[in-house]
């Protein structure tokens, strides 16, 4: 890859500079191939945990990048500060939310994260949908069916950590993962369900 | 205000200075207006600019009272209002953004319409003058400007304009075409209830969590913000469109005009009269009202319902905000009129466990928010250092299949943002395909607001699913929305900024919202139907395929009681009882198993001439089909 530099000053940046190290003027987003490592773009590393010091980080950058402070700069500078905040609250939402971070720790190492499931995964879904139907049209409490599937969640979660942070089989990992949504929307429709009187 | 005396002194050179800018703020609103400055001493004034007052009633006058071609606006607007009810707008923001052809436009007023075009409202004032909403409200932004001028002495050119949360694109649209017509630039849209936090945070300079509480005449709004490192982020936003200080009114007229008989007349009269003794109530105990007593206990009780129903939004946004039950709330700042009625104060306190900020002007806040941000976008060294990241108030997604939303943009979203999906064709040679934006929280496209349709064409035949459309949203920094559709092969494209002719109002969008909350098991149960039908239909094709060309391995019999379970499927599909359709696919899926694994078998041997196991089609199966054909390659 041949190096950027600042279309301002003609500086040479780094690959995560958004401003120009030495004029500050914002630049235009590095064009990535793959997609960006959006730990990188905060400024972090990539964890599988919550980085430490990420809300402080995001909102640092935002200070520095979003465009508010662009008001008064020109149409190029304006339409720069737009696309890198657009990426920052992008990787902000990523790397905040645990599933999201997981699917994109995998990305990283190259390693997608499809909607293709198991059959036994399926029917054990299929099952518990039913269940909860059962559980709306009876009116039985729902709260111990939407337990048992969190803790079937958070279970999960901690083997796709066990094996994205063990060097284990990351294929499984994202297997494993991919079942993460299927949670998420069991989760939705119990709480799908009016709380508040 | 010792400030505004201030720079009315000539020579007072510092206070001038600091706004050679001339950028305000404007809390643009259905009532009042009101306009807002900061000064040298940093802090933002209200200024007066109607008879004393820092409220500009929101009223227009054409012709008739001031003369044939004239423009009156405010309080003495106001006063010609009764006399000359078609030549006076009221309450013109309620009409930004509506489409004429909206039920609602006529139900609002006494206007005349101007026939024609359909898309936006005109009113027909002072003769046969035709003016639209955006144009009454730049006169409402204009007289602000105008008069704040005389005021400060200097050019007013700037402006930060706030609007309600919940403005879609056609309004907020409309309010910053408004702003350009008064001959400001508009810097900025501000979301009020982001406004009211920033004039607070601010002032108490302090760092947390805050709600804003907003109960003005009509609706109620409900934020919850957090100022950290100089960066006020907005965590959640929700409301109830059909609650406000009217209702209060209304519900104490009930007990004025008990036992009378209801004349229009008698009906107006009594809800101007409980307006006053509310106003009354939040000083003295016992006040009167159409020669009736009327004591704040009396009030209260007949309010108390209306006041309860802020508390299920209040609590969802608390709870989308991650701050369950108000713990870990910094502060309560109250908004809008109606929160000086104790009772609403006193709810509050409970609500939230903490009393409430009030501080500032309830009245004012919003104005006063609104120059801080001007002073933020425009002075080389603002007085306050601090950022602010707004969210998007409702989803944005596509039409998909079966009349279903695809969300791409969810609800609170810090904006800007951006959301690609990629799209197939459905049909064989399919070259065009049709986009349509829509915005909402439920999962049918008709339940949703539709912002814009578009095709995009030129998309190369290709077998059904092979051609691959990426479709990108982005919203910008005001809320804006455009629309990108690519084809991946070709690279064709098309842009499109969304511009309703037409928008909702705060209002609807709200209801909209609750809606959704209403309706999320009924959503759910729809979608059901849409699922399991679309499965029907699925599995019927692939069995009228398979009956087709491997309908030899069957038996009369066995064909038979296929064909009579298939039309049991069909029957069923047609009702909308979803349970019922899938117990019929499934008894398909029992019926035919025998035939599928003959259909296999027979697969499998040719395969095993040199034809392909490919030629099976596994597209064509259902969920359940598929499980057994795998199951089956297993064996």
């Amino acid at each position: 890859m041949s190096a950027r530099t600042c279309w301002s000053c003609g500086s040479e940046l780094a690959a995560g500079d958004a401003l120009c190290p030495s004029c500050a003027k914002v630049q235009p987003p590095a064009p990535t191939g793959a997609g960006p490592d959006k730990f990188a773009l905060l400024g972090l590393e990539p964890s599988f945990d919550e980085p430490p010091g990420l809300d402080e980080k995001f909102r640092a950058l935002s200070r520095k990048l979003h465009p508010d402070r662009f008001a008064r700069a020109t149409p190029r500078e304006r339409r720069y500060s737009l696309e890198q905040t657009t990426l920052l609250n992008d990787a902000y939402k990523t790397v905040k939310d645990p599933v999201r971070r997981a699917e994109h720790l995998l990305a990283l190492r190259g390693i997608k994260v499809e909607p293709k499931m198991s059959p036994e995964f399926l029917e054990q879904t299929l099952e518990d949908r039913e269940k909860l139907l059962e559980a709306k049209m009876s009116g039985e409490p729902l709260d111990p069916l939407a337990a048992a599937v969190r803790e079937k969640r958070d279970r999960t979660l901690s083997q796709v950590r066990e094996l994205v942070e063990n060097g284990g089989d990351l294929a499984q990992a994202a297997e494993l993962l991919a079942r993460m949504r299927y949670y998420a929307r069991y989760l939705d429709e119990v709480e799908g369900r009016p709380v508040e009187i | 205000m010792p400030a505004l005396l201030q720079i009315s002194e000539p020579g007072e050179s510092r206070a001038k200075e600091a706004c050679t800018t001339g950028a305000v703020g404007i809390d643009l609103g259905t009532t009042n207006s009101l306009i807002a400055i900061v000064l040298g001493d940093g802090k933002p004034h209200a200024l007066a600019v109607d008879e004393g007052s820092t409220l500009l009633p929101s009223v227009v006058h054409y012709g008739e009272g001031g003369g044939p071609g004239s423009v009156v606006v405010g309080q003495a607007a106001r006063r010609l209002a009764a006399e000359f009810p078609r030549d006076t707008i009221v309450s013109v923001k309620r009409f930004m953004g509506r489409s004429s052809a909206d039920p609602e436009t006529r139900r609002l007023s006494p206007y005349r319409f101007a026939e024609g075009e359909s898309g936006v409202v005109r009113f027909v004032v002072d003769g046969a003058r035709v003016v639209n909403p955006v144009e009454v409200s730049a006169e409402v932004l204009r007289a602000l400007r105008t008069r704040a001028e005389d005021r400060l002495g200097i050019k007013v050119n700037q402006a930060v304009i706030t609007v309600p949360a919940y403005f879609d694109d056609a309004q907020r649209q409309a309010t910053k075409e408004a702003g350009r017509l008064a001959g400001l630039e508009v810097l900025r849209l501000l979301n009020e209830p982001t406004a009211a936090a920033l004039a607070y945070g601010l002032d108490k300079r302090s760092q947390g969590m805050f709600a804003v509480y907003d109960l003005g005449g009509g609706t109620f709004d409900i934020s919850i913000l957090q100022l950290q490192q100089g960066v006020f982020e907005v965590k959640a936003v929700g409301g109830d469109s059909a609650l406000g200080g009217d209702d209060f009114d209304r519900a104490l007229a009930e007990i004025l005009l008990d036992g009378q008989e209801r004349t229009p007349r008698k009906v107006r009269e009594a809800i101007d009269a409980a307006k006053r003794a509310k106003e009354d109530l939040t000083r003295v105990e016992i006040t009167e009202a159409l020669g009736r007593r009327v004591t704040r206990a009396q009030l209260e009780a007949a309010i108390a319902p209306l006041i309860e129903k802020t508390g299920g939004s209040s609590r969802r946004a608390l709870r989308d905000a991650g701050v369950p039950d108000g713990k870990g709330l910094d502060g309560v700042i109250l908004v809008g009129g109606s929160t000086r009625v104790r009772a609403v104060r006193r709810y509050v306190r409970e609500l939230f466990g903490m009393e409430p900020l009030a501080d500032i002007d309830p009245d004012e806040v919003v104005a006063l928010g609104a120059a801080v941000q001007a002073d933020l976008l425009t002075s080389e060294s603002p007085q306050h250092d601090v950022l602010l990241l707004d969210v998007a108030p409702l989803s944005l997604g596509l039409e998909t299949m079966g009349g279903l939303v695809e969300k791409l943009i969810l609800r609170n979203t810090t904006i800007p943002a951006r959301a690609t999906q990629e799209f197939t064709t459905f049909a064989d040679g399919q070259t065009g395909m049709d986009i349509h934006v829509l915005q909402g929280e439920r999962e049918l496209v008709q339940d949703n607001r539709s912002l814009a349709k578009f095709t995009l064409s030129g998309i190369p035949p290709l077998p059904a699913g092979l051609a691959r459309v990426a479709v990108t949203f982005q919203v910008d920094a005001d809320g804006i929305l455009s629309v990108t559709a690519r084809e991946q092969l070709t690279g064709v494209s098309q842009t499109i900024t969304v511009k309703p002719s037409h928008g909702l109002t705060d209002e609807e969008i709200e209801r909209m919202l609750l809606a959704s909350i209403e309706h999320a098991e009924e959503d759910v149960q729809a979608r059901l139907l849409i699922d399991n039908r679309v499965e029907a239909q699925r599995i019927l094709k692939a069995a009228e395929k398979q009956l087709d060309s491997n309908g030899d391995l069957l038996s009369a019999d066995e064909r038979r009681q296929i064909e009579a379970q298939m039309a049991a499927v069909r029957t069923a599909a047609q009702g909308t009882d979803h349970t019922a359709i899938h117990g019929e696919i499934e008894k398909l899926d029992r019926v035919s198993a025998d035939f599928a694994k003959r259909v296999m078998d027979r697969g499998i041997e040719r395969a095993l001439k040199g034809h392909s196991v490919g030629e099976f089609d596994q597209g064509e199966l259902s969920p359940h089909a598929k499980k057994a054909y795998e199951a089956l390659r297993e064996d």
